[in-house]
C-alpha cells in the first residue's frame, strides 16, 4: 500500500523539481531598485517590454526613493540603482569605501512640475514665490496675491527624504534652503497628486508623467509650461536628468537592459509615459 | 514524583515502572527540559535584541558630538545665529501680515506697504548670512580643523559688517515701530473694523493694533541680546557632552538629508507620537472600557455571545488595511464633516488636510478597542463572586453593585488594560505612517484643542519611513536605532507599570 501510494506521487514530485531546479538555472533575476519617479511608471513598462523579447528573466522592482536605490547599489542588494538625482560626494565615499564605484548613465530627462488644486486662480509663480512657499517665508494663499477666493494657509505637500526628486528641487528651486517645517512628506508622485487635489489650499511637485491627472492643474514658471519642449530647450527652470547607477561598467544582463533602455524602443517607451527621451 | 523505587526485595510493590533514560533524562525531566528550554530562549531573544538595540544606537552620541564639533568649528553656529534672527523677524512679519489680513480690504493699502517695508529691513541681513553661509559650507568640506579654523577666521573678521547690520536693522525696525503707532491712531480701519462681525468690533481691533505695537517694541529690545549672544561665539569651544543628549531628547528640529546641517531631535517626533495616542485613548477608553463593563456585567448570554467575539475581530484586521481605508474614506469623510457649517463652533474645524493626527487617532482607537475590552472584561471577571453576592444580599441593585462594586475593586486591571492599550497604539507604524500626515514640527498648540486636527509625524512612523534610505554605521542609520531605543523604553515602561499595578492591588481570591 505505501509502495503504491508513493508510487503515485512519483511523477508530481519529480515535475515540481524539475521545475525548481529548471527556473533556478535558466532564469537570470534583476534587481533594480530606487527612485519612485522612474519606479512607479517608467522601470516597470520598459521591464515587461523586456520580458516580451527574453522571457527567462525575472525583475524586482522596488521603487522607495533614489537614497534607496543608491544605499542598496552600494549594499549589494540591487543590481542597478534608479536615481532621479546625482549620487552626492558622501554616497560616492561610502560606496568606496565597500569597494562598490557609482556609475550613473542617464536614461531620460525629467521636468519638476507644480501643481496645485484645480479650483485654485493662480496660474504662474516666479522662481522667488516658489521659494517662499516651499521654504515656509509665506503661509497663506493671500500673501501671493491670488485673490480672495484663495485665501487660506497653504498646505504643502512634498516628497520624503528618501526621494531623489526632493534632494533635486532644493536644489534647484529653494537654493538648497530647507523645506518648511509644515510641510507634509509623502511617499510618492501619486500621493501628491492625490491630496493636491482633494485639498483646495494643496500645492506640490511632480514628475511630467504625473501631470495629466484629474482634479490638479500645472502652474507655469514665469510664463513657462511644462514640457517636452520646454525641458529639451532648457527652457523649464526646473529640468534635471534621471539616471540609472551601477556598480562600475554595467555587465550581463543588467547591460544588456540598459541597452534596451537606451535603444530606439526603449526611449519611445519614455516618451510614451510622459518623460523626454534622451536623443 | 520521586523514581527511586524502594528496595526491590520489598514484597509489598507489585507494579514496577520502567524508566527509560535519554541522555541521563527520564521523559518528564525530558518535556519539562524542552520547555524549560522554550522560555530560556525567549528571555535570551530579549535580552539580544535589548543589547543589539543598545550597541546600535549609543554609538549616535560619539559621531554626533564630532559632527557639532564641525559644525561650531566651520562658523555654521554662528551663521544659524544670524539665520535665526532673520527667522525670527518673518515670524513677526507674518503677525504683522495677519492682522492685516483679518482687518479685511480696507486695511490693505497702507499696511500692505509698511509690510512691504518691514520685510525689505531683514533683507541685508539675509544676504550678509548668505554670503557668509557661502564660507561656512566651504570650511565644513575641509579635512582637518586646523584648516576649518582658517578659514573660519574669515567669518570672525566679519563682525564689524554684522554689528552694523544688527545696527541698522534695529534702526530701522524702531522707525517703523513708531510708525505703526501712528497708523494705529490715523487708520480709520483700525478704529472701526471696517467688514469686522460685531463681536469683533472697534474696542477688540483697537487692542489687537495695541498688542501688535508691544511685540514690534519687544523685539526691538531684543535686538541687542541677539547681536551679544553673537559676540561672545566662539569656534574653538568644545562641545559637551550633555549639550549633545541634550539636543536628541529635547531637539525641537528633525532634520535629514539637508545640504547645510541635519539636525536630530526628538521631540517633534515624541509630540506627535503621544497626540496621536491621546486622541486615540480618548475614543478607546469610553468604548473599551464601557463594553466590557456592559458585556462583563448587564449583558444577557445571548448578547454576549454576539457582542464579544466581534470586538475581538476588530484585532484581526491587519493595521495596513485600516491605514488604507483612512486613507481613502476616513480621511476625506472627517474633512466633509468639519466643513459643515452648523459644526464650525468644534475647536479645529473646518481644516484643509485629509491625512492629520484626528484620522489616524481614531484609526488607532480601533485598534485599541480590543485590547482594553479583552483585559478590561478579564478584571471584571476576576472579581471574585462573593463581592457581588455579598453586595446583591445587603440589598444593593445590579447597577449600584456593578458601579458601586465591581468597577472600583477591578480598577488596577482597568488601568493595566488602559496602559496596555497605550503601549500597544504608541508602537503603531503602519496606520500613522499613512494617516498622519507626515510633518515633521512640534504640533502648535496654541491653538489648543485645533491642535488635533494637525498632521504630525510619529516616532514609528519615522523609522519605517527612513530606515530604506540610511547606510548602515552612519549618525542618521544611529539616530533612528536611538528613537527605536526610546520607543522600545516606552513600551517596556508602560508594561512593567501595568504589570505591577495588576499585582500590586490584585485581590485575594475568596
Amino acid at each position: 500500500m505505501k509502495t503504491r501510494f508513493l508510487h503515485g506521487l512519483r511523477p508530481i514530485i519529480t515535475t515540481g523539481l524539475a521545475l525548481v531546479f529548471g527556473t533556478a538555472l535558466h532564469a537570470q533575476k534583476l534587481v533594480i531598485k530606487g527612485s519612485d519617479t522612474l519606479g512607479a511608471k517608467l522601470v516597470p513598462v520598459l521591464a515587461e517590454d523586456y520580458r516580451a523579447l527574453h522571457p527567462d528573466v525575472s525583475f524586482e522592482i522596488a521603487a522607495e526613493g533614489s537614497s534607496t536605490g543608491l544605499a542598496a547599489l552600494i549594499g549589494g542588494t540591487a543590481d542597478i540603482g534608479m536615481s532621479s538625482r546625482r549620487a552626492r560626494a558622501n554616497e560616492q565615499a561610502n560606496g568606496v569605501a565597500k569597494g562598490v564605484t557609482l556609475r550613473p548613465l542617464v536614461v531620460c530627462y525629467d521636468g519638476i512640475a507644480l501643481i496645485v488644486n484645480e479650483a485654485n486662480p493662480l496660474d504662474s509663480l516666479t522662481k522667488r514665490q516658489v521659494e517662499q512657499i516651499f521654504t515656509g517665508d509665506v503661509r497663506d494663499w493671500a500673501a501671493l496675491g491670488g485673490g480672495a477666493a484663495s485665501a487660506g494657509p497653504i498646505s504643502v505637500y512634498t516628497r520624503n527624504t528618501a526621494s531623489g526628486t526632493y534632494a533635486d528641487f532644493k536644489d534647484l528651486a529653494m537654493k538648497k534652503r530647507d523645506y518648511a517645517p509644515t510641510s507634509q512628506k509623502l511617499a510618492g508622485n501619486e500621493q501628491i497628486v492625490s491630496e493636491v487635489a482633494h485639498n483646495r489650499n494643496g500645492i506640490g511637485y511632480v514628475g511630467l508623467a504625473y501631470i495629466g491627472a484629474p482634479g490638479i492643474k500645472v502652474v507655469a514658471i514665469e510664463g513657462t509650461r511644462p514640457s517636452k519642449e520646454s525641458v529639451l530647450a532648457k527652457a523649464y527652470p526646473y529640468a534635471r536628468p534621471n539616471f540609472l547607477y551601477t556598480n562600475g561598467e554595467p555587465e550581463g544582463e543588467a547591460a544588456r537592459f540598459i541597452d534596451y533602455v537606451l535603444s530606439e524602443a526603449g526611449q519611445q517607451r519614455v516618451e510614451e509615459i510622459g518623460f523626454v527621451p534622451v536623443r | 514524583m520521586p523514581h527511586r523505587l524502594p528496595s526491590e526485595n520489598s514484597p509489598d510493590f507489585s507494579i514496577r515502572q520502567r524508566h527509560r533514560r535519554i541522555f541521563g533524562l527520564t521523559r518528564e525531566d525530558a518535556i519539562r527540559a524542552f520547555f524549560g528550554g522554550h522560555a530560556v530562549v525567549a528571555v535570551v531573544v530579549l535580552a539580544l535584541i535589548t543589547l543589539f538595540l543598545f550597541r546600535e544606537g549609543i554609538g549616535f552620541f560619539a559621531q554626533q558630538r564630532e559632527s557639532f564639533t564641525r559644525y561650531r568649528q566651520s562658523g555654521q553656529e554662528l551663521v544659524d545665529l544670524l539665520r535665526e534672527q532673520d527667522r525670527a523677524h518673518a515670524a513677526l512679519g507674518r503677525e504683522l501680515g495677519e492682522l492685516r489680513l483679518r482687518m479685511g480690504a480696507a486695511g490693505a493699502a497702507e499696511f500692505a506697504d509698511y509690510e512691504e517695508r518691514f520685510a525689505d529691513a531683514a533683507l541685508p541681513l539675509r544676504e550678509l548670512a548668505g554670503e557668509l553661509g557661502d564660507i561656512a559650507l566651504e570650511a565644513k568640506e575641509s579635512a582637518t580643523a586646523a584648516t576649518r579654523l582658517e578659514t573660519v577666521a574669515q567669518l570672525v573678521a566679519q563682525y564689524p559688517q554684522i554689528e552694523k547690520t544688527f545696527v541698522e536693522l534695529a534702526a530701522e525696525v524702531n522707525t517703523l515701530a513708531a510708525e505703526w503707532g501712528k497708523l494705529t491712531e490715523a487708520s480709520p480701519a483700525a478704529n472701526l473694523g471696517a467688514g469686522a462681525a460685531p463681536k469683533n468690533g472697534p474696542p477688540a481691533r483697537a487692542r489687537e493694533m495695541v498688542y501688535a505695537q508691544k511685540r514690534l517694541r519687544a523685539y526691538v529690545a531684543a535686538l541687542p541680546v541677539a547681536l551679544e549672544e553673537i559676540r561672545s561665539w566662539s569656534a574653538t569651544r568644545p562641545v559637551s557632552q550633555w549639550q549633545v543628549v541634550k539636543s536628541f531628547f529635547f531637539g525641537p528640529q528633525w532634520l535629514t538629508a539637508s545640504f547645510w546641517q541635519d539636525f536630530y531631535g526628538v521631540v517633534p517626533l515624541f509630540t506627535g507620537s503621544l497626540l496621536v495616542s491621546a486622541i486615540a485613548l480618548c475614543l478607546a477608553v469610553p468604548l473599551g472600557l464601557g463594553a466590557a463593563v456592559y458585556v462583563s456585567q448587564i449583558a444577557t448570554a445571548r448578547e454576549r455571545r454576539l457582542i464579544k467575539p466581534v470586538i475581538e475581530f476588530i484585532a484581526a484586521i491587519p493595521s495596513v488595511v485600516l491605514g488604507l481605508f483612512g486613507i481613502v474614506v476616513l480621511g476625506q469623510l472627517l474633512r466633509s464633516l468639519s466643513q459643515v457649517p452648523w459644526l464650525a463652533w468644534v475647536p479645529g474645524f473646518p481644516y484643509a488636510e485629509r491625512l492629520n493626527a484626528l484620522t489616524a487617532g481614531c484609526l488607532l482607537a480601533l485598534i485599541a478597542v480590543p485590547t482594553i475590552f479583552t483585559l478590561a472584561e478579564d478584571a471584571l471577571g476576576n472579581v471574585p463572586r462573593a463581592f457581588k453576592e455579598g453586595s446583591c444580599a445587603l440589598g444593593a441593585s445590579p447597577m449600584q453593585t456593578t458601579w458601586r462594586v465591581i468597577v472600583p475593586s477591578s480598577l488596577s486591571g482597568l488601568c493595566s488594560a488602559v496602559l496596555l492599550g497605550l503601549g500597544r497604539v504608541i508602537g503603531e507604524t503602519m496606520v500613522v505612517l499613512l494617516c498622519a500626515g507626515n510633518r515633521i514640527a512640534i504640533p502648535d498648540f496654541t491653538a489648543g484643542l485645533g491642535a488635533a486636527v494637525q498632521p504630525v509625524h510619529t516616532m514609528t512612523g519615522i523609522i519605517a519611513q527612513e530606515m530604506g534610505e540610511v547606510v548602515p554605521g552612519t549618525i542618521h542609520y544611529r539616530a533612528l536605532f536611538m528613537v527605536g531605543l526610546l520607543l522600545f523604553l516606552i513600551a517596556l515602561a508602560l508594561n512593567y507599570t501595568a504589570q505591577r499595578l495588576l499585582a500590586r492591588y490584585r485581590l485575594p481570591t475568596l
